[in-house]
């Protein structure tokens, strides 16, 4: 049987919908009986809404429209038609009851219209499609789908004599990027900051630079070339705050795969 | 110009509630019209999330379709009380994507008979109300995610988006499974606490 404090600390794994079946059941019980419990789910839940829709908005093909809303007539009434195509379209039947005014004047119009029409269309699907790009790219680009790839290595490192205690994990999938922890470095002096390389045969590349907290501890997502050659080791050098493009200072923490 | 300016302006109108409840109550009826509203005003939301999840097109299509699906089939069970539509509909969107997600994981693994993690989760969360937060709100809540330790943050992100559970996330994070429960605890009631501000 779990303690209060230790159900209570399910209560936002409950919200996530991250419970195993067993923790869940056992919340829910306990929730049934614990006013405190229920007013902090009922507060978490909220945002919820915010994780559902803080992704890259991507617009689904059009086609899939008539696929979906096809199966969903499927279910009701086979056979039935469906959507747009079934609705009457009155104002194309309007232009044709009205007195046609002479062609002289409306061909021209028209033309200016049917060409703005689509300038306009063409404009509004380029600029869908860019973002479309920019949200797959966004997507495959974050530290939590850097630890559920299939490719995750694991490459811990050692404090060097500069920093025993210094102790970091590079967690690198080749696809999706590095996640950088380390803990007990020494606070980097004024004008000097800690940067992550990570090495390959050829040469050191750059991940970026590490920012400390007051305990020595940092942790930093990093995107890496996804054409990057194989790393024999990941490096942590003590360097200007700027950062530099090949490692010239004293090496803090290394580690091998 | 005016008419390009217009063109681009013009993008899916975001759904009220009142009109969502209404098309629900055609769609039990049979309306093809009320169906396709709600298809429109919902599906780049709903994709976006179960792409998110699954991470692969065609998948995340056919996840599309079973989530209408099952949304027009039980549009009369419908309950105002539990929730928005535009909440409902992305509760059940986040479920089956990550029933799929899981289903996928267990053949890559060539693991069986693995513990259900996720139970369907809007019939067991019977009790409380979910909101859509306004969009102020959400911009706040948003940036604060962003800002939250990153250890916090990807904890978060691993329950939600990649269906770990606790103890899965303790596994990868190689962590306490106690450090990891309060991590995303913490995580979520400062996002709380920001929201608890701004409406202050």
């Amino acid at each position: 049987m779990s303690t209060h404090d230790e159900l209570k600390a399910n209560g936002a794994g409950y919200v996530l919908g991250s419970l195993d079946a067993h923790e869940q059941r056992e919340f829910e019980a306990h929730l049934a009986g614990c006013a405190e419990c229920k007013a902090e789910v009922a507060s978490l839940r909220p945002l919820i809404s915010v994780l559902a829709t803080s992704v890259p908005q991507v617009t689904p093909r059009s086609e899939l429209r008539e696929r979906i809303l096809g199966a969903a007539a499927g279910l009701k009434r086979s056979g039935a038609e469906v959507g747009p195509q079934t609705r009457p379209r009155p104002h194309l039947y309007a232009l044709h009851d009205r007195k046609a005014p002479p062609a002289l004047v409306w061909l021209p119009l028209a033309a200016a219209i049917v060409i703005a029409v689509g300038a306009g269309i063409y404009a509004l699907r380029l600029q869908r499609q860019m973002g479309d790009l920019q949200a797959r790219f966004d997507q495959e680009q974050s530290a939590a789908a850097v630890l559920a790839a299939p490719d995750l290595a694991r490459i811990d490192l050692q404090g060097q004599p500069v920093a025993p205690d210094a102790r970091a994990r590079a967690l690198w999938s080749r696809s999706r990027g590095l996640v950088f922890t380390a803990a007990n470095l020494p606070p980097a002096p004024p004008g000097k900051a800690y940067q992550v390389w990570v090495v390959t045969a050829q040469m050191p590349i750059s991940a970026g630079l590490l920012t400390t907290d007051p305990t020595g501890g940092g942790s930093q997502y990093y995107v890496t070339p996804p054409d990057i050659a194989p790393p024999v080791a990941v490096a942590v050098t003590l360097e200007p705050s700027g950062g530099v493009p090949s490692p010239t200072g004293e090496r803090y923490l290394i580690g091998m795969p | 110009m005016w008419l390009l300016a217009a063109l681009v302006r013009m993008q899916p109108a975001a759904g009220s509630q009142a009109e969502d409840v209404e098309s629900l109550r055609l769609v039990v009826s049979g309306d093809q019209a009320a169906a396709a509203g709600l298809y429109d005003r919902h599906s780049r939301g709903l994709y976006s999330l179960i792409l998110r999840i699954v991470g692969d097109e065609r998948e995340a299509e056919d996840v599309l379709q079973e989530v209408f699906v099952q949304a027009f089939r039980q549009a009369g069970r419908y309950d105002a009380s539990r929730g928005v539509v535009a909440a409902w509909l992305l509760m059940m969107a986040r479920s089956r994507a990550i029933d799929r997600l899981r289903a996928r994981r267990t053949r890559v693994e060539g693991r069986t008979g693995e513990v259900q993690v996720l139970n369907d989760v809007p019939d067991s969360q019977p009790d409380v109300a979910s909101a859509m937060l306004g969009e102020e709100q959400t911009r706040l809540v948003r940036q604060a995610l962003d800002e939250l330790p990153l250890l916090q943050r990807m904890a978060i992100e691993l329950a939600y988006y990649e269906g770990l559970s606790h103890s899965e996330i303790a596994q990868r994070l190689e962590q306490p499974l106690g450090t990891v429960k309060t991590r995303i605890r913490l995580g979520l009631l400062k996002l709380r606490d920001v929201l608890a501000e701004g409406q202050a």
